[in-house]
C-alpha cells in the first residue's frame, strides 16, 4: 500500500568566493533621451540575470527597467567577467552595476546642482527626474540633465565601476577565514508517497522557503527555485550516469538517462523569506544553485518518514527503496523469531 | 529525390527532398523555419514538436514524405505580426521559459492540447506536456501559463479561434 511521509532539509550556500579574485565590472552611460545603455560581460542563460541588472540600473537612476539597454556578453565592448557561475551574478556583477549607475549619477547631480541651486548632496534620481528631495516640483528631466552635462558642461554622464569582494586568504594552518562575502539559506520540506510493495516513491509536493536577500525579482526567484527543485527530484529519484567496466558511459542519451517531465513534477509553493543584505545590490544576494541543494535530502527523509528506511545512495529508485525496505521486514521477522 | 507538398503555417509548399529527409530537417534546412528545435533527433525531447493534422508530433520521428499532402502548423504560424498568441502572451507574462530551447515544442503540445480540450484540468496539461524535457524550470510555470490561457478562453468564447 501507499505510505505518506514529509521530510525537511535545510542548508546554507555561499555567495561571492573571496579566495581569488572575483571582479565584475559595469559601464552605465546615460543617454541625452533619458535612457541609459549598460554594458556588462555578464551572459544571460535564461535564468533572468539581464533583467535583474537592468532593474538595479534603472532603481539607481531612477528611471524604467525598459529604458535600460543592455548589451552583454561581448569581449568587444563590455568589460570581461569571471562569469556566469557560482550564484554570483546578482550580488557580484549587481553590485558593479549598481556602483557604475551610481557614477553617472553622480555626474548627473553635480551638473543639475546649480541649475537647481541646491547642493548636489540634496538631489535624488526618481520618475525620469533629477529633483530637490522633499520638493520634488523643483526637477530636470534626466535626459536634459544628460543633455546638459555633454553639451553645456563637457562632462557626459558614464560611470564605470568594479566589485571585487575583498580577497581574504585563510588561515593556512587552521583553515579558518571567511572563504565566502555572503550566505543563503533555504529549508525545503518533501511530501511523498511510497508504495511498500513496489518501492516507487512519487513526490507530491514541495514547500521550499528561500533567502536570497531582497528579492530583485521575485517572479524569477520562483522560477530558479522550481526548476532548482525539479533538478533535486531528477538528482533524488531518478538521474545517474551509468558506466560499464570499461569505463564507458553507458547511458549517454535521454532514453536511458531518466530527467523528470511534467508527470514528475510535484506540486511547489515558493515561499520569499523577508531579507535584505546590506551588502549586496539593494539587499540582494542571490539564488541560482542554492535551489537544489535541499531537495533530494528533503525527499530522502520523506522517504524515510513514510516506509521507515534510510537510502543511503543516489537515485533512490524503487529497486534501492524496496530492497531497504525488504532487508527491513527481515530484520524486524528476525527479531521476532529471536524474541 | 522525393517531391513532397505540404500546407506550412497556412502556406502550401512543394519540395524536391532527399528520401530519408526527416519532416523537422524539411522545416529547417529547406522551409528556413527554424522554430522547431533539433534536441535529441531520436524522440526523447520534443523540442521538435510541431502539428500535423491537428496532431502534436515530434518531426524528428516523421519523414518529410508521410507528410505529403498534410497540413503543419509550426510555432512561426502561431504568431501575426502585431500580435502573439494567447499562449506566447502568458508564456512571457509568467515568466514560463528560461533558457528557451523546449519553448516552441511546449508550446505547440499546449496548443494541440487546447484545440482538442479547451478546459483541461491540470493533469491533463501535464499529461500533454509529458513528452517535452525541460531541464531549466521545472515545468512549473508553463502549466500555470497553459492554465491562464485556457482560463481565458472560456471566460472570452471569442479567443478560441485564435
Amino acid at each position: 500500500m501507499k505510505r505518506r511521509g514529509r521530510g525537511i532539509a535545510c542548508m546554507w550556500y555561499p555567495i561571492g568566493f573571496t579566495a581569488s579574485a572575483n571582479p565584475s565590472a559595469a559601464v552605465v552611460k546615460v543617454n541625452e533621451d533619458g535612457t541609459a545603455t549598460l554594458l556588462t560581460g555578464t551572459v544571460e542563460t535564461g535564468q533572468g540575470s539581464l533583467t535583474v541588472l537592468a532593474q538595479i540600473a534603472a532603481q539607481a537612476l531612477g528611471i524604467a527597467t525598459d529604458d535600460v539597454h543592455v548589451v552583454s556578453a561581448d569581449t568587444d565592448t563590455t568589460p570581461m567577467d569571471t562569469g556566469a557561475i557560482a550564484s554570483r551574478t546578482t550580488y557580484v556583477t549587481g553590485n558593479a552595476v549598481m556602483l557604475a549607475a551610481e557614477n553617472a549619477k553622480k555626474i548627473l547631480f553635480e551638473v543639475a546642482a546649480p541649475l537647481l541651486g541646491v547642493e548636489p548632496a540634496h538631489l535624488e534620481a526618481k520618475d525620469h527626474k533629477i529633483q530637490v528631495k522633499g520638493f520634488p516640483q523643483r526637477n530636470m528631466h534626466i535626459g536634459d540633465v544628460a543633455e546638459h552635462a555633454r553639451g553645456v558642461k563637457g562632462t557626459p554622464p558614464i560611470g564605470s565601476a568594479t566589485f571585487n569582494p575583498a580577497v581574504l586568504k585563510l588561515d593556512p594552518e587552521t583553515g579558518q577565514g571567511k572563504p565566502f562575502a555572503t550566505y543563503v539559506y533555504a529549508t525545503q520540506i518533501a511530501e511523498v508517497d511510497v508504495d511498500d510493495e513496489t518501492g516507487e516513491v512519487e513526490v507530491l509536493r514541495i514547500v521550499a522557503s528561500h533567502d536570497c536577500g531582497a528579492p530583485i525579482n521575485p517572479m524569477l526567484v520562483e522560477g530558479q527555485v522550481e526548476g532548482g527543485i525539479s533538478m533535486g527530484v531528477g538528482f533524488a529519484l531518478q538521474e545517474e550516469m551509468l558506466f560499464d567496466s570499461s569505463g564507458r558511459l553507458i547511458n549517454p542519451n535521454l532514453t536511458n538517462y531518466i530527467m523528470p517531465t511534467s508527470l514528475d513534477m510535484p506540486s511547489v509553493e515558493v515561499d520569499i523569506v523577508d531579507s535584505y543584505d546590506e551588502t549586496g545590490p539593494f539587499g540582494a544576494k542571490g539564488v541560482g544553485e542554492p535551489t537544489c541543494v535541499s531537495t533530494a535530502a528533503a525527499i530522502l527523509n520523506a522517504i524515510h518518514n513514510a516506509v521507515g528506511v534510510r537510502v543511503t545512495s543516489l537515485p533512490a529508485t524503487a529497486e534501492k527503496v524496496f530492497a531497504a525496505i525488504q532487508a527491513k521486514r527481515a530484520q524486524e521477522a528476525k527479531l521476532v523469531t529471536a524474541g | 529525390m522525393a517531391k513532397v507538398t505540404i500546407t506550412v503555417n497556412g502556406e502550401a509548399r512543394t519540395v524536391s527532398v532527399p528520401p530519408e529527409t526527416t519532416l523537422l530537417k524539411l522545416l529547417r534546412e529547406h522551409l528556413n523555419l527554424t522554430g522547431a528545435k533539433l534536441g535529441c533527433d531520436v524522440g526523447d525531447c520534443g523540442a521538435c514538436t510541431v502539428i500535423v493534422n491537428g496532431k502534436s508530433v515530434n518531426s524528428c520521428l516523421m519523414l518529410a514524405s508521410q507528410v505529403d499532402g498534410f497540413d503543419v502548423l509550426t510555432i512561426e504560424g502561431l504568431a501575426t505580426t502585431d500580435q502573439l498568441h494567447p499562449l506566447q502572451t502568458a508564456f512571457e507574462e509568467k515568466g514560463s521559459l528560461q533558457c528557451g530551447f523546449c519553448g516552441p515544442g511546449v508550446i505547440m503540445s499546449a496548443k494541440a492540447l487546447l484545440d482538442e480540450e479547451p478546459d483541461p484540468s491540470v493533469e491533463r496539461i501535464r499529461d500533454a506536456l509529458a513528452g517535452n524535457l525541460c531541464r531549466c524550470t521545472g515545468y512549473s510555470k508553463m502549466i500555470e501559463a497553459v492554465q491562464a490561457v485556457a482560463n481565458s478562453v472560456n471566460s472570452h468564447p471569442s479567443v478560441k479561434s485564435a
